[in-house]
């Protein structure tokens, strides 16, 4: 390092230490309903609860792999057993055709896979009435499909990983909590996840001017509005796509709460910082990361997983930087409305300004999504975040969600569904039909389709000194239970209402004992998942 | 210290300067030349007994290795054009056998300007996409930019590009009736359960997996990608020129005047395609190729048993091989092969209808300005020039890249102790160079 860039930083560490004194106990100010007083969601994507987690605690400790031996006591989850490992539904029905398949073991070798399917009709129609044997037929891809990595059968949708490869979940899991039992808000791919992250609702999307009215990631939700069911970028992103369909979205979301009461929050995704040059030369938008499990080159920034960028009210669409690391996380940040850089979260950190709430997405090459990341990449950014907090002084009030966006369209054997939908892409239990009863309501008060869930199962995982160990918690949650957290925490259990999904959220609290704070911590390598030494 | 390593010398420092503040993230010195040989995982182990396994093949006599030889840096054996295979090994292939080294990084398929866009999250409720919704046709179609220039194929293995991955290429030798003439993967599957490593598989993708074919043959496939994935002799990078490039040997001077004349946009304009520089951020080192298509117009080889019909024509990209495109403007282009290793080798070009690193070098530089050595008379007298290609797609060969520039009568681009230049520059590319002591 040159000597005035040295000098720069001893500076600028000075003052931010100066400043993170009297900002921590602003930080911590906040009334709390329980000790946590900085929830972070690491937010991954494109993940079943059975794709990570099905054949938990076991795994096949081949010879040179990172070996996993489950603690004695470990609790059973609910993943594949008995017939649905050696005669699955999916293997039986012959609709699938040579993609029928059981579920299957992938390889440490394997982490790069083609990405399946996860349109919201599809993960319907792979879910078969609830019979849970079609998903080579409809969300199934192999490689020949346009997709990367092994396989060119669509039974590659059946393929698991266990804790030779998903070591640092599989270590996380024994130590800390896990639920079984958490779906995706809806069905349908990474933007709609983003939302029911943020809002709990879909409904109240907004085709930018221009877009074709044939732009299938948008729905008609019956009452003379829209519902978002795919991937539009976020309108006015100075990244979004110039040739494909944006959107917006109205009504509130969690940001919006917050900062109504002076909570600090922020989104920190990888690639935001548009003034950051790579290793490569590529900068701005097109900043791009290479990984070797990938093969290749990847933008960092992806729009459509930024949720709060469809807001007008917490979107900041010329990604323009906070005014300072002490600003990061207020409503005063120069401009930049709580969206930042995945750097600016450990910058902030770091300097002592640990905001009450953050939501953290990888860049694209380390976010999990299967084609442009795969779960080591993965692991690497995850266990990086968690070592880098648990080393942190305020880890002892800290809670770390680790989150997904959605499924994938990778098998799990767990349907339950709680809000129906007609609308003309709904397709679970026929053309046209997904569960029964009358749908909750969308922005305009009125009940809406486009919000078929719970969609598929995924993992979630609570990582802090008051989360219980090596707990299995089998309550029924989705992903706006984090949001009803967040809620209760520090919101005095205000919700976002108007058909949100956060009003019938199940509690993430179960996963806790807030009695009582642990010393210990998981340090993992974040190449083998192992704990460090 | 030459100017090169001068210049590797300043990237490492500008990376060491810029250094992410991201903990835990460093950067490695990739110019180093490695030494050590690292452990095969157990599926690439799997994948190395298949590849040297002649049982897999019809003649009993065939394997992974017959064709691309170990010694002969995965490439072919020995001189000809073609190789044998078939039944009863009696069969001629088509195609010269393209060496599997440095393919580690090659591209899938593609074409236009490489679309960085990385999520590719299905829109919703999207059928399946068919098999042919990656045809040269529809890709061509929905390539974004200007049509001409961007719009270059690229990726994509096999002399015509038609396999996406090498587990997707493994497939293709042990099908094809001149090689290893399975009749169908059923076939190759019941071989596969009958081999003395069987139980790997079981040990390896379960005790079931000999009850699905299709996922058995997949694995099967996989394995061999990941025994070239994994080990290093499949790409060593341990040529002299990649001690070089770490600044542990100097080139000679006719290596270095080689090297000159291989980067001259005036003269060999060889680097154009052939990259020879480390990538910025140091990650990749040199293939010596940029994995595109072109034309280069080779001169027909009759020792081909398929050229003996004179309406045959290999098409690279349009066919007859790869099956997904007729577009005219395609048709003709080959994908560009790496040069590493390429002077071990003693049959060039898809067609292998030259034999010595010279004579490929003198057809690059006479090609425009002496075609009649290359090319065969009509009866008529006058010159069948490109005769590899019909007659309309004779324009697709490349005639405004240097050396390619220039017409009947002209100088060639390089004279022949130019020639001998390159020849010794590319010699350096050799892999298994020992640095003296």
């Amino acid at each position: 390092m040159e000597r005035s860039r040295l000098i720069l930083v001893v500076s600028v560490i000075a003052i931010a230490i100066t400043v993170a004194v009297v900002i921590v106990a602003a930080q911590n100010a906040p009334a709390t309903a329980t000790p946590i007083k900085h929830v972070v969601v690491v937010f991954g994507e494109n993940v079943s609860f059975d794709h990570y987690f099905g054949s938990y605690p076991n795994a096949a400790n081949l010879q040179g792999q990172p070996r996993f031996t489950a603690l004695p006591g470990t609790p059973a989850v609910n993943g594949l057993s008995g017939a649905l490992m050696t005669n699955n539904p999916n293997f039986k029905n012959t609709a699938n055709g040579t993609g029928a398949a059981n579920p299957f073991r992938l390889d440490r070798t394997q982490a790069l896979t083609a990405d399946q399917n996860h349109g919201y009709g599809a993960e319907q129609l792979a879910f078969n009435k609830g019979a849970m044997d079609l998903f080579p037929k409809y969300t199934g891809r192999g490689s020949a499909l346009g997709g990367t990595g092994p396989f060119y059968t669509t039974g590659l949708v059946m393929g698991y990983y266990d804790g030779n490869t998903v070591t640092a979940l599989w270590n996380y899991a024994q130590h800390f909590a896990l639920n079984d039992n958490s779906f995706g808000t809806n069905f349908g791919p990474s933007t709609p996840g983003a939302i029911n992250l943020v809002s709990g609702q879909t409904n109240g999307a907004v085709r930018s001017t221009g877009t074709t009215a044939t732009d299938a990631s948008l729905v008609a939700d019956g009452a003379g509005g829209l519902t978002m069911i795919g991937d539009p970028d976020p309108t006015d992103d100075a990244c979004s796509s110039t040739r494909g369909a944006t959107a917006t979205m109205a009504g509130k979301n969690i940001g919006d709460l917050l900062s109504a009461r002076n909570i600090t929050w922020g989104w920190f995704q990888g690639g935001f910082d548009l003034t950051v040059t790579n290793a490569n030369g590529t900068t701005g938008c097109a900043r791009s990361s290479y990984s070797p499990i990938v093969g290749s080159y990847k933008s960092d920034y992806v729009p459509h997983h930024q949720p709060f960028q469809y807001y007008r009210s917490t979107a900041n669409p010329k990604h323009v930087r906070p005014k300072s690391v002490a600003s990061i996380g207020t409503r005063d940040d120069g401009g930049a409305n709580h969206q930042y850089d995945v750097n600016d979260f450990y910058a902030a950190v770091s300097a002592g300004n640990f905001p009450a709430v953050s939501f953290l997405k990888a860049t694209a090459i380390q976010n999990g999504h299967p084609g442009n990341s795969d779960p080591l990449d993965e692991q690497t950014f995850i266990a990086t975040v968690l070592n880098f907090l648990q080393k942190s002084s305020e880890w002892k009030t800290t809670a770390v969600i680790l989150a997904y966006d959605d499924s994938d369209g990778w098998y799990d054997h767990v349907s339950r569904i709680v809000n129906p939908s007609s609308a003309s892409a709904d397709g679970l239990n026929s053309a046209g039909v997904c569960g029964t009863g009358t749908p909750l309501p969308g922005v305009k008060g009125m009940p809406v389709n486009g919000r078929c869930g719970y969609g598929p199962r995924l993992p979630l995982l609570v990582v802090s000194p008051y989360a219980r160990a090596n707990f299995v918690d089998h309550t029924l949650t989705d992903q706006t239970s984090i949001m009803r957290f967040i809620e209760d925490n520090w919101l005095g259990s205000q919700r976002i209402g108007g058909g949100s999904f956060d009003e019938i959220a199940g509690t993430i609290n179960n996963m806790f004992d807030f009695t009582k704070a642990r010393n210990d911590t998981l340090l993992l390598d974040p190449n083998t998942g192992l704990p460090q030494k | 210290m030459n100017a090169r390593w001068l210049a590797v010398l300043a990237f490492l420092l500008l990376n060491a300067s810029t250094r992410s503040a991201v903990p835990g993230e460093g950067k490695l010195d990739k110019t180093e030349v490695r030494e050590e040989r690292p452990a095969l995982s157990f599926v690439a182990q799997l994948g190395s007994k298949i590849f040297f396994d002649t049982s897999l093949s019809s003649s009993g006599r065939q394997s992974c290795a017959s064709c691309h030889s170990p010694s002969d840096a995965y490439g072919p054996p020995n001189g000809d054009a073609v190789q044998s295979g078939g039944p009863d090994m009696q069969r001629s292939g088509v195609r010269a056998v393209p060496s599997l080294r440095y393919l580690e990084h090659n591209p899938t398929f593609s074409i236009g300007p490489t679309g960085t866009i990385p999520d590719n999250d299905a829109p919703a409720g999207a059928p399946l996409l068919p098999l042919n919704a990656r045809s040269i046709l529809a890709i061509a179609k929905s390539a974004a930019g200007p049509p001409a220039e961007s719009n270059v194929p690229q990726g994509g293995l096999t002399w015509d590009g038609r396999a996406d991955s090498l587990q997707d290429q493994a497939l293709g030798p042990f099908l094809d009736p001149n090689e290893m003439a399975n009749r169908s993967s059923a076939e190759l599957f019941a071989k596969l359960q009958r081999t003395a490593y069987a139980e790997d598989f079981k040990q390896i993708f379960g005790p079931d997996i000999f009850r699905q074919p299709e996922l058995a043959v997949s694995e099967a496939l996989f394995a061999l990608a990941r025994f070239q994935m994994e080990d290093p002799s499949f790409h060593p990078y341990n040529s002299k020129y990649d001690y070089y490039l770490a600044g542990k040997v100097s080139l000679s001077d006719r290596e270095m005047r080689g090297l000159k004349l291989f980067e001259d946009p005036k003269k060999g304009n060889c680097s154009s395609c052939h990259i020879d520089s480390i990538s910025r951020d140091g990650i990749f080192r040199p293939a010596f190729t940029d994995y595109q298509f072109v034309a280069l117009g080779v001169p027909r080889n009759p020792g081909i048993p398929a050229n003996r019909d004179p309406h045959y024509f290999d098409l690279g990209l349009c066919g007859p091989y790869r099956k997904d495109s007729n577009i005219a403007a395609y048709c003709g282009m080959f994908k560009t092969p790496t040069l590493r290793n390429t002077a071990t080798r003693r049959a060039f070009f898809h067609n292998g209808v030259i034999h010595s690193l010279e004579d490929v070098l003198r057809f690059y530089v006479e090609r425009e300005t002496k075609p009649e050595k290359w090319y065969p008379q009509r009866r008529d007298g006058t010159l069948n020039k490109y005769d590899d290609l019909p007659e309309a797609n004779r324009a697709n060969v490349d005639v405004i890249d240097a050396p390619f520039d220039r017409k009947r009568g002209d100088a060639p681009a390089l004279n022949d102790s130019e020639i001998q230049d390159v020849i010794a520059f590319l010699k350096t590319l050799n892999d298994g160079y020992r640095l003296p002591r």
